[in-house]
């Protein structure tokens, strides 16, 4: 018995504390209910329910200030604005959209580029979507320019001053970790449904990426590029304009890019609280089942998100070398202003449509084609994994397991993950969950996530290995994963629920094909950044190559993997909550019987629960993730 | 405007220049008063110090060098001249005006009319073109376009980048980026120059030929130029004075041939170890009292250039100064001094 002393003890004392956390599960569970005490089940639902009542009465016929003097010009004012859009998009001749778009973009000599944002423009007027893209295009301008202006300057500001820095940073997380969908129910509340919540929920959401990505470029400006400036006399803001912005701009651009992307996300979500545009439409096709005319709209979709990327590309572009000669300039503006009068005079304003959204109706041919012939597969897929996994699992943790019980083992797993702090929110946020009684949803939603984000990891490391080792791979999986990745989410569903029938089934096969991109792509990254003089020192050991790949590979891309795993994790929890549209039930069901139905107080309470399960899960997840890089250098 | 009067005002000076990094740079200068280590300090107030009461004068003209390994303060100390860090403790003068006293508008008018600086990572701007790089200083002065272009022409003709003036910095090698740095830093016509560490990013060849660049533009230019670098050979090849620094202090300043000859701390020795002396001394240093002869030499000569000249002629060469004999040196003198070398 008497060991020497520096040796460690015997490996199976380890998992002696996970014994015992299981051991006090199993005899909690025999001394209390299953049943969560929903204590505060009308604490918070009754006063937001009467507050959404007051905001309705409010907005119409209000005498209180915040409606008359805020929220109501606020409305306005930015239905006006998108408004006035629309108008001036109609208003023109439909040639001159594509050839201005490409006017635009082609005085700075990106001939490539305004060719295919022209294209791009022309692609939705064939489909016959011209109007409701004209609409879309409207909102996400406005959405993305309003962006701009508050999280650049906003993004400038926390670079110089690291107290609005932390002050921000908690919100800007909270915004990027919380689904977007939480939003617009208490947007809902102050401002109706419409196309200022739709537009004021795409400005909250996509606001983190500007500011963030402004902030880091800022900071990364070589600190002897501001130093040479400093040197020569240049004010402050001289430095800032001449220097820091220009250095920086290729960082901001990226942030509007991710903008851009993530404002596409939610545009399609924006038809819940009817702000219309093709959004609307993919839902309707969503409804009909008909997925040849959700992808027509889909790329319609993509389409005005390439347009504003390159159109914002361009504004950019500070390289005066490549203008065109003013002569040209003015020529090009004359050929338009021209064309605009002619137009205008002939009243040419309507896309003339020469196909319509049929000519995707083959997919929904080959769509019937694969019902028909494969759904003896996909039905039997589908009840083994809704009736073999999903239901029992739920039953399990519903019906089965103590509340008790389980918040100490999550506690346990969280504490082991993430360090006490952690543990102890967690218990919090479980608990105020089960208090408001969202229980039951709650876990519902998270076994939905768990399945997908283990199914999607599964796939996504091996691939993404693969991708990072091989050149060609990744190559060919490029514009698969490009494509999963822009085409709105809800858009590939469609034909998914066909296959699959309603349930949580087309959910979770939709959040793992979207959630994938990034598993993918990251994984393959860490494994590419692994420095080749450690690969060859293992080498030059004699390791084969699985013994490299498991021995230096993998261990020194661990960081990397699960930074990507994270992002799986929070993509697959939005996606499990969006196809609450498609029969998903748990809280994405609620979320859309509340948008629908005006329920504001129970809405509010499912997005408290789904804010506070996607804190959680990325919060301990980013811990994992930190726990596998390795120590710091000193 | 080379001055002919000796001028007694410095054209840059620093006096008891301290710089801490810390919550608490008072305490810090006290212990370190007091004689307390650097570690001592660090334990008790959490505060590093990165510049130990310093001072030191630079004559129009002059070239400065002030050298020292990572971690000696040297980059510190330059960032204090240029007051791109404010000081802890200490004045800087430029001109004779209190360079560590101005508000933010007089420090903007000094550099603009003044000073300059050459960065070792460059800090060029990577969205202008070359020249527009280099007339950046005239742009925030309010020079219009057309003169500062034009200058700039002229400017990086003289460093030798003439047609590659509207090229984009990256598409250059790191010794034409330097160049441009150089170009950029002179541009502005300045009375200072700080040069931090400018070639140590360079590979060796293209060092030396910056090397020989500077010295070729600044016997024309003859700027008051403080030059840090941590290559001891660079610091023997550029300086007029060079300042060894260490742990924040300097250990000793001289000429080279003063520190060569005498170290003053064991550490300015080891640099002084491995220099090939016979190129850095000349005939000054060695000779021996002794009359004229028939052959005669400038005290500035070096003693490697002295060699050949004894081989062939054993007999004693007179060592002159402004036209007057101050010694001699021999076959002996010079064989003495490189058995000791």
């Amino acid at each position: 018995m008497t060991a020497p002393a520096g040796t460690e003890r015997p490996v199976w004392t380890r998992y002696l504390p996970y014994l015992a956390v299981l051991g006090a599960a199993v005899v909690i569970q025999f001394l209390v209910t299953t049943e969560f005490p929903a204590r505060l089940d009308n604490f918070f639902s009754d006063p937001v329910d009467s507050l959404g009542a007051w905001g309705q009465v409010n907005r119409r016929t209000g005498t209180h200030p915040l409606f008359t003097l805020v929220f109501n010009p606020l409305t306005s004012a930015v239905d006006g604005g998108i408004g006035l859009l629309e108008t001036a998009l109609t208003w023109l001749p439909w040639y001159i959209l594509p050839t201005g778009i490409f006017v635009l973009i082609a005085r700075r000599r990106r001939f490539m580029d305004a060719s295919v944002a022209a294209a791009a423009m022309i692609y939705p007027g064939l489909m016959g979507l011209w109007e409701p893209t004209i609409e879309t295009l409207a909102l996400m301008s406005f959405a993305v320019l309003v962006s701009a202006a508050i999280g650049i300057p906003l993004g400038i500001w926390a670079a110089f001053r690291p107290r609005v820095e932390a002050i921000l940073r908690p919100f800007l997380d909270i915004m990027q970790t919380v689904p977007a969908f939480v939003y617009f129910l208490p947007l809902l509340i102050l401002f109706g449904i419409g196309k200022t919540n739709g537009a004021i929920a795409t400005i909250i959401y996509a606001l983190p990426p500007v500011v963030r990505l402004t902030t880091l470029g800022i900071r990364s400006v070589p600190k002897q590029s501001v130093e040479a400036s400093d040197m020569f006399g240049a004010s402050t803001s001289q430095t800032l304009f001449k220097v820091q912005i220009p250095t920086a701009m290729p960082t901001i651009l990226a942030g509007i890019s991710q903008t851009i992307m993530m404002a596409l996300g939610i545009v399609v979500l924006a038809a819940l609280v009817s702000a219309g545009g093709l959004g609307g439409l993919v839902l309707q096709s969503l409804q009909a089942r008909r997925s040849g005319r959700g992808i027509a709209v889909g790329l319609a979709i993509v389409a005005v998100a390439m347009i504003l990327d390159r159109v914002g590309r361009s504004m950019a572009d500070s390289d005066r070398s490549k203008k065109l000669s003013l002569r040209a300039r003015f020529g090009l503006l004359g050929g338009l202003l021209i064309g605009t009068v002619v137009g205008r005079l002939m009243e040419w304003t309507t896309f003339p449509s020469i196909w319509a959204p049929r000519s995707f109706d083959w997919i929904d041919t080959g769509v019937d084609w694969a019902i028909a012939n494969w759904s003896p597969y996909t039905r039997a897929i589908n009840d083994f994994i809704v009736g073999g996994i999903v239901v029992p699992l739920r039953n399990f943790f519903i019906g089965t397991v103590a509340w008790p019980a389980l918040m100490l083992v999550v506690a346990f797993l969280v504490w082991r993950m993430a360090g006490p702090r952690l543990a102890v929110f967690s218990v919090l946020a479980m608990g105020f969950v089960g208090s408001i009684g969202m229980w039951d949803l709650s876990i519902d939603t998270v076994i939905q996530v768990m399945i997908g984000v283990f199914i999607a990891v599964l796939i996504a490391v091996p691939v993404g290995i693969m991708a990072g080792r091989n050149e060609r791979v990744e190559a060919a999986l490029g514009p698969i994963l490009d494509g999963l990745q822009t085409i709105p989410s809800l858009v590939y569903i469609i034909p998914v629920v066909t296959l699959f029938t309603l349930g949580p089934m087309p959910g979770i096969i939709a959040s793992v094909l979207y959630a994938m991109v990034p598993g993918v792509r990251i994984t393959a990254l860490g494994i590419r950044n692994v420095p080749s003089e450690s690969v060859e020192a293992s080498e030059t050991f004699g390791a084969t190559r699985p013994q490299t790949m498991f021995g230096v590979r993998i261990p020194l891309a661990a960081p990397t993997i699960m930074t990507g795993i994270n992002q799986v994790i929070m993509m697959v929890l939005a996606m499990v909550v969006i196809a609450g549209l498609v029969g998903g039930g748990a809280l994405g069901f609620e979320t859309v019987r509340a948008l629908t139905r005006n329920l504001y107080g129970h809405g509010f309470e499912v997005g408290l629960a789904i804010a506070l399960i996607a804190m959680v899960l990325d919060r301990s997840t980013q811990a994992l993730a930190r726990r596998f890089q390795p120590p710091a250098a000193t | 405007m080379t001055s002919t009067a000796p001028s007694e005002t410095p054209a840059l000076s620093a006096e008891h220049v301290w710089k801490v990094f810390g919550q608490k740079p008072e305490r810090a200068v006290q212990l370190a008063e007091a004689g307390e280590s650097r570690s001592d300090i660090l334990a008790e107030t959490g505060c590093t110090i990165g510049v130990r009461d310093v001072s030191f004068a630079v004559k129009p003209g002059e070239t400065f060098v002030v050298m020292g390994l990572s971690g000696s303060g040297k980059s510190t100390l330059i960032r204090c001249a240029a007051r791109l860090i404010d000081v802890t403790k200490g004045t800087v003068h430029i001109d004779g005006a209190d360079f560590t006293a101005m508000d933010s508008q007089q420090l903007r008018e000094v550099r603009r009319k003044k000073l300059s600086m050459v960065f070792q990572h460059f800090g060029l701007f990577p969205h202008r073109r070359v020249i527009d790089n280099a007339c950046y200083g005239l742009e925030i002065q309010g020079v219009t376009r057309e003169k500062r272009h034009e200058r700039a022409l002229e400017v990086l003709g003289v460093v030798g980048l003439s047609g590659f003036e509207y090229h984009y910095p990256q598409q250059l090698s790191g010794g034409m980026q330097q160049r441009v740095g150089l170009a950029r830093a002179l541009c502005v016509d300045p009375e200072i120059l700080f040069f931090d560490e400018p070639f140590s990013a360079l590979d060796p060849l293209i060092r030396r030929d910056m090397q020989d660049e500077l010295i070729r533009l600044q016997q024309s230019m003859k700027r008051t130029i403080v030059f840090i670098t941590h290559d001891f050979a660079e610091a023997i090849k550029l300086g007029d004075r060079i300042a060894i620094m260490k742990d924040g202090a300097f250990d000793q300043v001289g000429t080279a041939a003063e520190l060569i000859r005498n170290p003053a701390t064991d550490y300015v020795r080891e640099f002084t170890e491995d220099i090939p002396k016979a190129k850095v001394l000349t005939a000054r240093d060695i000779m021996v009292a002794g009359g004229d002869s028939s052959r005669r030499v400038d005290a500035s000569t070096s003693v490697l250039s002295l060699v050949p000249m004894l081989l062939n002629d054993p007999t004693p060469i007179a060592v002159s100064e402004d036209g007057f004999v101050i010694g001699q040196v021999d076959k002996a003198t010079v064989a003495t001094f490189m058995d000791e070398a």
